[in-house]
């Protein structure tokens, strides 16, 4: 049996962690692709809902970054 | 506050995450992700069906008054003061907010419970495994905030409903 693949919701603020992502890429830095991002405009935007729907609709994880 | 909550729950604070990363700060970034897939992954798969009840309650307790109603007047009262002028240092404010933070989410997990049909206190007990005179006293409180209403009594039994 394969390894558990987590699915991780990851909430990125845009001018900090989503451009930190960003150089990640662009420096050819690997990381587990079990993220799935999703660009919010300020991690202050993120409310504890959005976590909660995250695990509701079947997501194992999730990461704010700001 | 929110990993507090899942931690409560039992669905565990390893799956929710908070860091900060600046837009210089890659290496870190990825050093961010890797840790997080690790405990995700130590955590294992998240079924939301076995979770059904702890999911519900959760959504009542983050999306409920008290509890938004408290974060929002955190600043305030531990800057300011409260209505009586007194001055909170944040310690003890957020000492109150995690025991509200607990009181809620059972509350609102006995609601879902008797929601579901489970409708008498030793069922309530059963299904979410709380303590009886814990749930009593809780009962009390969504009597009192009209959220349920006693119905009556079966072989003497109380039983309860939700309004």
């Amino acid at each position: 049996m394969a390894e558990f693949e987590p699915k991780i919701v990851a909430f990125l603020c845009n001018w900090c962690a989503y451009a930190g992502a960003d150089l990640a890429g662009v420096s050819r830095l690997q990381y587990p692709s079990s993220i799935r991002t999703v660009r919010v405009m300020c991690s202050g935007r993120v409310d504890p809902m959005f976590v909660l729907e995250a695990f509701k609709d079947g997501s194992d994880g999730v990461l704010v970054a700001g | 506050m929110t990993q507090k909550l899942f931690d409560i729950a039992g669905i565990g604070k390893e799956r929710v995450h908070l860091a900060w990363v600046s837009s210089a700060e890659a290496q870190r970034f990825v050093e961010v992700v890797v840790n997080a897939t690790e405990s995700v992954k130590a955590m294992g798969k998240f079924d939301p069906k076995a979770f059904e009840y702890e999911l519900a309650a959760v959504e009542m307790t983050l999306s409920g008054e008290t509890l938004r109603w408290m974060v929002g007047k955190e600043v305030k009262i531990t800057t300011k003061g409260d209505v009586y002028g007194r001055k909170w240092d944040v310690e003890s404010f957020e000492t109150i907010l995690d025991a509200v933070l607990e009181r809620e989410y059972q509350k609102n997990l006995i609601y879902k419970a008797v929601k579901e049909g489970h409708t008498c206190v030793r069922d309530i007990h059963d299904k979410i495994g709380l303590d009886l005179k814990r749930i009593s006293y809780l009962l009390a409180d969504l009597e009192k905030t009209n959220k349920v209403e006693f119905t009556g009594m079966k072989d003497r039994i109380p039983v309860f409903a939700v309004l």
